[in-house]
C-alpha cells in the first residue's frame, strides 16, 4: 500500500538500463553544470530560445507534467495525498531535500546533531513569506510545530499528526535562536532526518494560523484565499502559484525571487533554477489521451504503462526512463483463524513450501513485462541495508520447483489436520481444500498474477477460487478485522490489527490476498517493524513470527552506529527471508515518458529530489 | 389557471422527488467503503500512530465528524439558504464548482445536441421520403454505425487520426483558453471532436425516430389530399408530416439530452480531458466528496424534471388536442 510519501529511497538501476553519471552536490563533491537549454523541436521546447549552455536563459521553455488525478487542496494541512504534495513542493520547499546517496542537502534550513537525540535546525537567511507575513523565523515553526502539528485535539486535521509524537507525547521543540530551533527526541533516532517528519515538511506563517487556531476553525484556514492561493509562500519555492483550474490545471510560474538565487552554498545549477519559466500539472484521466498528448509534444512528461513502453522505445523525441521504487506487492496469507487453510499457513514450513511453487522471475518477465525487481524480503536489493548473505530466496532458480514445493508441503502440513490424498491436498474430512484468493480489481498485471498463483498452486494440489474486489471493498471485507468475543481484547492495535490471531477476524473469510503493496522504507527501513511483530499497527493478516523481531528492531533504531545497524539489520531481512510471512513477489518500479531534450532525471529512487535543476537541452 | 395549477403540482413534486434522491445519496456516500480513509489509515498505521487518530483527523478534513443525521440535517438546512457547501476535493464551494463546470459542458454538449437535432431530424424526414433508395440505406448505415460505435473508443481513435497523426486539433484540451476566449477559433478547434463525437452517438436516435414517425404521415390520407390538392412538397413536409412527428419526437429529445449531459458527456469529457459537469460528478463520487455528488445530483434532478414538465406543455403546444385544464 502507498505510503503516501514520496520522500524515500537511494537506487540502484534497474536491469539492463544504462545509468547517467549524477549530479555531484557542492560540498558533497563538486558542481557539475548539466547541459543547457536548446530546441528539442516540441511544443514544449519550442519557446526554448537560450544560450546553449544554459547561462543567461531569458525565455525558458514550459515543463507540462500530464497527471491522472487532479490535487484537493493547495492547504498542505490537509495534504494527505502525493498530487497534492506535488503541487505545493513547486512553490513550498521544505526545509532540505535528500539525495539518492542520502545526503541532506539544505533548502530552508539544515538539521544537525551530535549524537542522534537532540537535531538543530539551523533557517537560512533571507527567507521570506509572502502576502506581507515578513521573514521566517524559528517562532514560525515552533508555533505550526505546537499549535497545529501536535495540537490535541488535532483541530487542523493534520494528517501527519503521528509522527510529531513519540509514545503519544509531542516530540518537544525548543527555540535556540530568532533562526533556530532544536528538536528533541525522546530517544536516538540516527534515522530521524529521514523520516517524512522535517523532511518535507512546509511550514505557515505564525500570525496566519493564529487567525484560526483560537477557534479551531478548520474550515476558515481551509478557505483562506491566502493558503488556497499559496500567497504566503513568498520566495520560498522556485515556482510561484498562478492558476488552478481544477480537475484541468495546475500552472505554477518561475520565482523570480527564489531565495537560492543569493545563496553561496549550493552548486551552479541550484541557483539559476528553476530552467523552465512555468510548471503546469495537466489533468487528463484517460491514459491513451495522456500518452498521445507526450507523442505530439503537448506534454513534457507523464507515466507511461509497461504495457505501452515498446510503443516508445524507438521514437528519438521521447526518453522512456525506469525508476526503482520501494513498494512490494506480495501474496499475503490469512494467518488469522478465518482462513480455511490457517492452520497451515501459520507454519513457517508451509509458507516456504508454497513459495517453492510460484515462479517469481515469470511473474517479472512475463506479466510486469521486466519491468520490475524480484523481492525476496521486506527490503529491495538496491537498499544499503539489503544483505545478500543473509536472504534466504525462494521462487527462483532451484528454489522454484512444483516437486520440491509438493515434498516440502507434505511434511510441513503433518503438524496441521491438511495431508495429502494422492495428488491433492485434503483437511480432516477428506474433502478437497480450496483457498480463496482475493485480489484489487483496476490492473490487469494483479488479475493475471492472481491467475499464475491459482495455476502453480494447482499444480502442487491446492484448488484456488479467484475474487476480485474494487480495493476499498477489499480493504473493509479482508483487512480490516475485530474482536469478536464479548470480552475486551487482550490488546488492540488499530483497525488493522485489533487482536489476537484467533480472535480479532476479518469481516469476510480469505486466504490469500494479491494487490495491496506495502512500502518497504529502503531509508528507514526500522519502519516495517509495524508488519513484522504479532502487535504491528499493520499486521492483518495475523502472523506471529518465530524471530524476536521487536528486541531486533529496539536495537536497530537506538544505534547510531552504523556497522552495528546494518548487522542487525541484515539479521532482520535474512529472517523474514526465511520465516516468509508472505510471499515477497517484486518490487515495482515507476516507468516515465519524457520529451527526449529533458536533461536531469537520473534512473534512481528518489530521482525527483532535484527537479528544480532539470532543463531541456540538445540530445 | 389550470395549465398553472398543474405547473405548480408538477413543480412541488419535483421538489419531493428530489428530496427522495438526495436522501438516499447521503446515505449510501456515508454506507460506501472509503478508499481514501483506508489508505491514510493504513499509513498511520504503517508509521507507528494511530490509526483512529488519524482517521478522526481524516473526517475532521472531509467535514464528516458528527451522525449521520446531524450531517443531513445541517446540509439540508444549508441548502434551503442557499448554501450547496463545500467540496473538499477541490476546495471550493460546490455552487462554484458546477458553475465553473456547466460551461465546459454546455460549449460541447449545445452544439452536438443543436447539430444532432437538426440533421439528425433532417435526415429522418429525407429518408422518409425516400424510404428504400440508396440516400435512405446510407443514412441508416450512419445511424446504426453512430449508435454501434462506443463513444470512448471512437473518440481515442479520432484523437489519434486527427490529433497525433494528422495534427489539426489539440490532443490536450486547453481549459484556459476555453474560459478566456470560448468564442475563438482556436477553442473551436479543440471543441470538434467531441462535439462529433457526441453528435455521432445523439444524431443516430433522433434520425432512426423521426424517419419511423414520420412514415406514418407520409402515407397519411392527409398527406394524400394535400398533395392532391396541390400543396408544395416542402409545406406538406414542414407543415403536414413534421408537425404530428414532433409530437412523439419531443419526449425523445428531452430523454436525449438528458442521456447526453449524464452518460455519454463522462465518456467524452474524460476521453478528452474537458473538466465539465461529467467529470465532476465522477470525481466527486470517486473521492466521495458527498456535498459534491449531492450538488451534481440535484443538476440532472433538475434537468428531468424541468425538462419533462417543458416536454409536456410542448405537447400542449404542438398538438391542440391536448389540453392540461382539467387536470
Amino acid at each position: 500500500m502507498p505510503s503516501g510519501t514520496n520522500l524515500d529511497d537511494l537506487g540502484s538501476t534497474p536491469r539492463g538500463r544504462s545509468r547517467r553519471s549524477f549530479l555531484s552536490l557542492l560540498g558533497l563533491g563538486g558542481a557539475a553544470s548539466l547541459a543547457g537549454c536548446g530546441s528539442s523541436g516540441t511544443d514544449a521546447s519550442a519557446s526554448t530560445e537560450g544560450s546553449p549552455d544554459g547561462d543567461g536563459v531569458d525565455d525558458r521553455p514550459d515543463y507540462v507534467e500530464g497527471t491522472a488525478t487532479g490535487t484537493r487542496t493547495l492547504n498542505f494541512l490537509s495534504v494527505d495525498d502525493e498530487p497534492s504534495l506535488n503541487r505545493v513542493q513547486l512553490a513550498l520547499d521544505g526545509p532540505y531535500a535528500v539525495t539518492p546517496e542520502q545526503e541532506i542537502f539544505p533548502l530552508w534550513a539544515d538539521m544537525s546533531t551530535d549524537e542522534g537525540r537532540v537535531y538543530t535546525v539551523e533557517l537560512r537567511d533571507g527567507l521570506e513569506w509572502g502576502a506581507g507575513y515578513g521573514p521566517m523565523t524559528a517562532d514560525d515553526w515552533i508555533y505550526t510545530i505546537t499549535e497545529v502539528f501536535q495540537a490535541d485535539p488535532n483541530w487542523a486535521g493534520f494528517p501527519n499528526a503521528g509522527q510529531w509524537r513519540q509514545n503519544g507525547e509531542p516530540i518537544p521543540v525548543e527555540k535556540t535562536g530568532p533562526r533556530s530551533f532544536e528538536i528533541r527526541l525522546q530517544s536516538v533516532d540516527p534515522a530521524f532526518p529521514l523520516r517524512p517528519v522535517m523532511w518535507g515538511q512546509p511550514c505557515m506563517p505564525k500570525a496566519l494560523i493564529e487567525r484560526y487556531r483560537p477557534d479551531e476553525d478548520q474550515e476558515g484556514l481551509q478557505q483562506d484565499e491566502d493558503v488556497q492561493t499559496l500567497a504566503y509562500a513568498g520566495n520560498l519555492g522556485p515556482y510561484r502559484f498562478e492558476r488552478w483550474n481544477r480537475e484541468s490545471e495546475f500552472v505554477a510560474v518561475r520565482n523570480d525571487e527564489y531565495y537560492l538565487r543569493e545563496a553561496d552554498d549550493v552548486p551552479e545549477a541550484w541557483r539559476d533554477a528553476p530552467y523552465f519559466d512555468s510548471y503546469t500539472y495537466e489533468v487528463v484521466p484517460e491514459e491513451s489521451t495522456r500518452l498521445s498528448a507526450l507523442r505530439t509534444g503537448e506534454l513534457t512528461a507523464t507515466d507511461v504503462p509497461e504495457t505501452r513502453v515498446e510503443q516508445f522505445e524507438d521514437r528519438d523525441d521521447i526518453d522512456v526512463k525506469v525508476f526503482p521504487q520501494a513498494y512490494m506487492t506480495s501474496l499475503i496469507y490469512n494467518q488469522r483463524a478465518n482462513g480455511s487453510f490457517y492452520e497451515a499457513l501459520r507454519e513457517p514450513s508451509v509458507r516456504r513450501a508454497l513459495a517453492h511453487a510460484v515462479d517469481k522471475r515469470a511473474i517479472v518477465d512475463e506479466i510486469l513485462r521486466g519491468y520490475g525487481n524480484v523481492a525476496h524480503t521486506f527490503q529491495p536489493t538496491f537498499s544499503k541495508w539489503y544483505a545478500d548473505g543473509e536472504v534466504t530466496e525462494y521462487g527462483v532458480g532451484d528454489a522454484y520447483s512444483h516437486e520440491r514445493a509438493r515434498e516440502f508441503l507434505e511434511s510441513g502440513l503433518d503438524a496441521t489436520p491438511y495431508r495429502y490424498d494422492g495428488e491433492r491436498v485434503v483437511d480432516d474430512d477428506g474433502e478437497q481444500v480450496t483457498l480463496k484468493l482475493v485480489f484489487a480489481q483496476g490492473s490487469q498485471s494483479v488479475r493475471t498474477t492472481a491467475q499464475l498463483v491459482a495455476q502453480e498452486y494447482d499444480a502442487v494440489g491446492l484448488d484456488v477460487e479467484l475474487t476480485g474486489k474494487e480495493y476499498a471493498t477489499l480493504v473493509e471485507h479482508h483487512l480490516y478485522n475485530g474482536w469478536q468475543g464479548d470480552d475486551d481484547p487482550p490488546w488492540n492495535a488499530g483497525p488493522y490489527n485489533g487482536g489476537p490471531r484467533d480472535g480479532s477476524l476479518s469481516q469476510e473469510p480469505w486466504d490469500l490476498i494479491l494487490g495491496v503493496t506495502f512500502n518497504t522504507y529502503p531509508r528507514t527501513p526500522s519502519s516495517i517493524r509495524g508488519f513484522t511483530v504479532e502487535r504491528g499497527g499493520t499486521n492483518f493478516y495475523g502472523y506471529v513470527p518465530e524471530t524476536d523481531f521487536a528486541s531486533l528492531f529496539e536495537r536497530a533504531t537506538s544505534t547510531v552506529d552504523d556497522a552495528e545497524r546494518r548487522e542487525t539489520l541484515s539479521e532482520i531481512f535474512g529472517a523474514l527471508s526465511a520465516e516468509q510471512p508472505f510471499n515477497f513477489l517484486n518490487m515495482g518500479v515507476e516507468i516515465v515518458g519524457y520529451d527526449s531534450a529533458v536533461r536531469g532525471p537520473e534512473e534512481v529512487f528518489g530521482y525527483t529530489w532535484d527537479r528544480n535543476t532539470w532543463r531541456l537541452g540538445t540530445p | 389557471m389550470g395549465l398553472k395549477r398543474y405547473t405548480a403540482r408538477r413543480i412541488a413534486w419535483a421538489g419531493v422527488v428530489a428530496g427522495v434522491i438526495l436522501t438516499i445519496t447521503f446515505v449510501l456516500l456515508d454506507l460506501a467503503p472509503d478508499a481514501q480513509l483506508a489508505q491514510v489509515q493504513f499509513q498511520a498505521a504503517a508509521s507507528g500512530g494511530s490509526a483512529e487518530a488519524a482517521a478522526e483527523a481524516y473526517a475532521r478534513r472531509r467535514g464528516l465528524e458528527g451522525p449521520l443525521w446531524e450531517r443531513y440535517l445541517d446540509y439540508l438546512g444549508n441548502l434551503a439558504t442557499g448554501d450547496w457547501g463545500w467540496s473538499d476535493t477541490r476546495s471550493q464551494p460546490v455552487s462554484e464548482a458546477i458553475l465553473t463546470a456547466l460551461p465546459y459542458s454546455l460549449m460541447y454538449t449545445v452544439p452536438a445536441v443543436v447539430a444532432s437535432t437538426v440533421l439528425g431530424v433532417a435526415i429522418g424526414l429525407y429518408s422518409a421520403f425516400n424510404q428504400y433508395t440508396k440516400t435512405d440505406y446510407a443514412a441508416t448505415f450512419v445511424a446504426f454505425f453512430g449508435i454501434s460505435v462506443p463513444n470512448f473508443w471512437f473518440g481515442i481513435v479520432l484523437l489519434l487520426v486527427f490529433a497525433v497523426h494528422l495534427g489539426w486539433v489539440p490532443v490536450l484540451f486547453d481549459a484556459e483558453l476555453a474560459r478566456t476566449r470560448p468564442f475563438s477559433l482556436a477553442n473551436a478547434r479543440q471543441l470538434v471532436l467531441p462535439v462529433f463525437v457526441l453528435g455521432t452517438s445523439a444524431i443516430a436516435g433522433t434520425m432512426r425516430y423521426t424517419r419511423a414517425e414520420a412514415l406514418e404521415y407520409v402515407r397519411a390520407t392527409f398527406v394524400k389530399t394535400a398533395r392532391a390538392k396541390g400543396v408544395s412538397e416542402r409545406r406538406i413536409l414542414t407543415r403536414h408530416v413534421l408537425r404530428p412527428t414532433l409530437v412523439p419526437l419531443s419526449t425523445i429529445l428531452v430523454g436525449d439530452l438528458l442521456g447526453v449531459v449524464l452518460s455519454a458527456s463522462y465518456l467524452v469529457e474524460v476521453v478528452f480531458g474537458i473538466p465539465g459537469l461529467g467529470r465532476l460528478s465522477l470525481e466527486a463520487i470517486r473521492r466521495q466528496d458527498t456535498a459534491l455528488v449531492l450538488g451534481t445530483t440535484l443538476v440532472p434532478v433538475f434537468v428531468a424534471v424541468i425538462g419533462n414538465l417543458l416536454q409536456d406543455l410542448a405537447y400542449a403546444v404542438l398538438d391542440p388536442r391536448i389540453d392540461y385544464g382539467d387536470r
